[in-house]
């Protein structure tokens, strides 16, 4: 069966003579939920930036369903499908709740009334806050509208980047909740976690980064698992 | 005494409403681009020229010139960033900025080239200052021309607040003004925002170009003689906020009348600097500068 997404190989950093990825690789079956691991600075939320089009590759590959898509804009991969949950700056803060939403709908204007309506019901604290600026939601409320935002477009590959960061345990548990949720119901995800533990938990495969490298790939519970894995990477 | 303080307030709340347009307009680029477009004197000039041609050659009333100043203004804004600006804005905001200013003189002196230096007027009747009684107060005079003009302001804040409030394209500039990265991920287009933005704000520097132009005249240094307290303006309210723009119209505004009780009018255009300096002194965000937009 053909990848969702293969990255092979890919070098890539913020500037010229930065390389924070030395040759990545990862591929995300259709339906899959794939975390990615490993310590600071190994890469992972630069692997998701460049998967989403806001960095330009030096080399290595990018490909949606078998289409190269290494070289197109971060525009181009949002109307592919790819919707990427950044972990900060993740929302519009002058804009309400609902406006958010409709921005997170742009490039599929159809039936947006009707998709803001359906998260809304999905998510009753969204609702209740439709008409206020994002900027005054709470950590977690802002991250349920982040992940909102990116199912207004029935994406086939959703992109998180730490989404537990800075919340509390109880938000922290009840995001993770929704984001099995969505996987359920068949949306492949990429997922980047500090909180390695609960994210192997919801996973089904998980990529560990080391220095800019994919050092191990394999089934989420087998690493989670995995002494050497344990001792390095999930606090024992 | 009273009386005096009152009719400075007035004078100050309908020259504020005057320099609000071009200060949202200034404010609506800076948003969006992040760059201080200083071209948006010249791109008043064009449109107080627009507005004072079709006026005087095609016969158009002053409201439809107004909308004539608005579309030359912002069609020029387009032009000019697409074929300037846009080049200059990857290298950076002083970039832009100092592209800006040379752009404004550039498009100032084919004015000049074009129509010469003599001042022309608008072909309009002259209407006499209207007295309010106040009882024992005394008389406030106002001037139908400033008024009819302020109103007119009114009326183009309320428009550009619908568009920005009620239609996809303010939405997408609202969003690029907030959080462009963010904007760029959700597939909006970044450079056809650009250009509704250069749109949007520099017609409304033409149409307040020609606001000032029906109070004075227009000449080619129309819009030079007005940016500063545009700018003042700007700053004071919060670069990048609309609100705050108008807000900080209407304290330049009064601020330049309440000066003229101690100063000479020459001096007037000081305030604007005094306030600038005042503003990033105690308040560097400026009074509404959190909001974008």
């Amino acid at each position: 069966m053909t990848a969702l997404l293969e990255v092979s190989g890919i070098v890539c950093g913020y500037g010229a003579a930065d390389e924070i990825l030395k040759g990545v690789d990862l591929q995300v079956a259709p339906g899959e939920l794939v975390a990615i691991i490993g310590p600071n600075g190994a890469g992972k939320s630069t692997l998701l930036k460049a998967v989403a089009g806001l960095l330009k590759l030096k080399s290595g590959g990018i490909a949606l369903e078998g289409v190269a898509i290494g070289a197109t804009s971060p525009r181009a991969r949002a109307q592919a499908g790819i919707a990427f949950v950044p972990q900060e700056a993740n929302v519009f803060p002058t804009m309400t709740v609902w406006e958010n939403l409709e921005m997170g709908g742009f490039v599929e204007p159809r039936h947006t009334r009707t998709r803001i309506q359906a998260l809304l019901e999905r998510f009753p604290m969204l609702a209740d806050k439709r008409r206020q600026a994002a900027r005054t939601l709470s950590g977690g409320q802002r991250q349920v509208l982040a992940m909102a935002m990116a199912l207004m477009v029935h994406p086939r590959l959703l992109l998180l980047d730490e989404p537990s960061a800075g919340l509390s345990p109880k938000a922290a548990e009840a995001l993770f909740d929704d984001i099995a949720a969505i996987h359920a119901e068949g949306t492949a995800i990429a997922m980047v976690e500090q909180n390695a533990l609960e994210a192997l938990a919801i996973a089904d495969r998980a990529a560990v980064l080391v220095d800019g490298r994919t050092a191990l790939v394999g089934p989420a519970k087998q690493l989670a698992a995995d002494p050497q894995v344990r001792r390095l990477f999930l606090g024992g | 005494m009273l009386i005096e303080l009152l009719q400075v307030v007035l004078n100050g709340l309908l020259s504020g409403a005057q320099l609000a347009v071009p200060a949202i307009g200034f404010t609506t680029i800076y948003a969006v681009l992040r760059f201080p477009n200083f071209a948006v004197a010249s791109h008043m000039t064009v449109g107080a020229y627009a507005g004072v041609l079709v006026n005087t050659q095609l016969g158009w009333p002053a409201g439809l010139a107004l909308v004539a100043a608005f579309l030359v203004a912002g069609t020029v804004g387009v032009a000019s960033d697409t074929l300037v600006l846009r080049r200059l804005r990857p290298s950076g905001p002083l970039t832009a900025a100092i592209g800006a200013a040379a752009l404004g003189i550039v498009l100032e002196n084919i004015v000049r080239f074009c129509f010469a230096n003599d001042p022309r007027g608008f072909d309009l009747p002259v209407l006499r200052d209207w007295r309010v009684s106040l009882g024992a107060l005394g008389q406030l005079r106002i001037g139908p021309q400033q008024t009819e003009a302020a109103a007119a302001s009114l009326i183009a804040m309320a428009i550009l607040f619908a568009f920005l409030a009620f239609t996809r394209s303010g939405r997408m500039m609202r969003a690029v003004a907030d959080n462009p990265t963010l904007a760029a991920l959700k597939g909006i287009d970044a450079q056809m925002v650009a250009r509704r933005a250069n749109f949007v704000g520099m017609g409304l520097a033409g149409f307040g170009g020609m606001l000032i132009g029906l109070d004075t005249s227009v000449d080619p240094l129309t819009g030079y003689r007005v940016v500063l307290p545009v700018f003042a303006a700007a700053v004071v309210g919060g670069l990048g906020s609309i609100p705050g723009a108008v807000a900080g119209a209407f304290v330049v505004g009064i601020g330049e009348e309440f000066s003229t009780i101690v100063l000479d009018p020459s001096y007037r255009t000081a305030v604007g600097f005094a306030a600038i300096l005042l503003v990033l002194t105690l308040r560097p965000r400026g009074l509404l500068g959190e909001r974008a937009l």
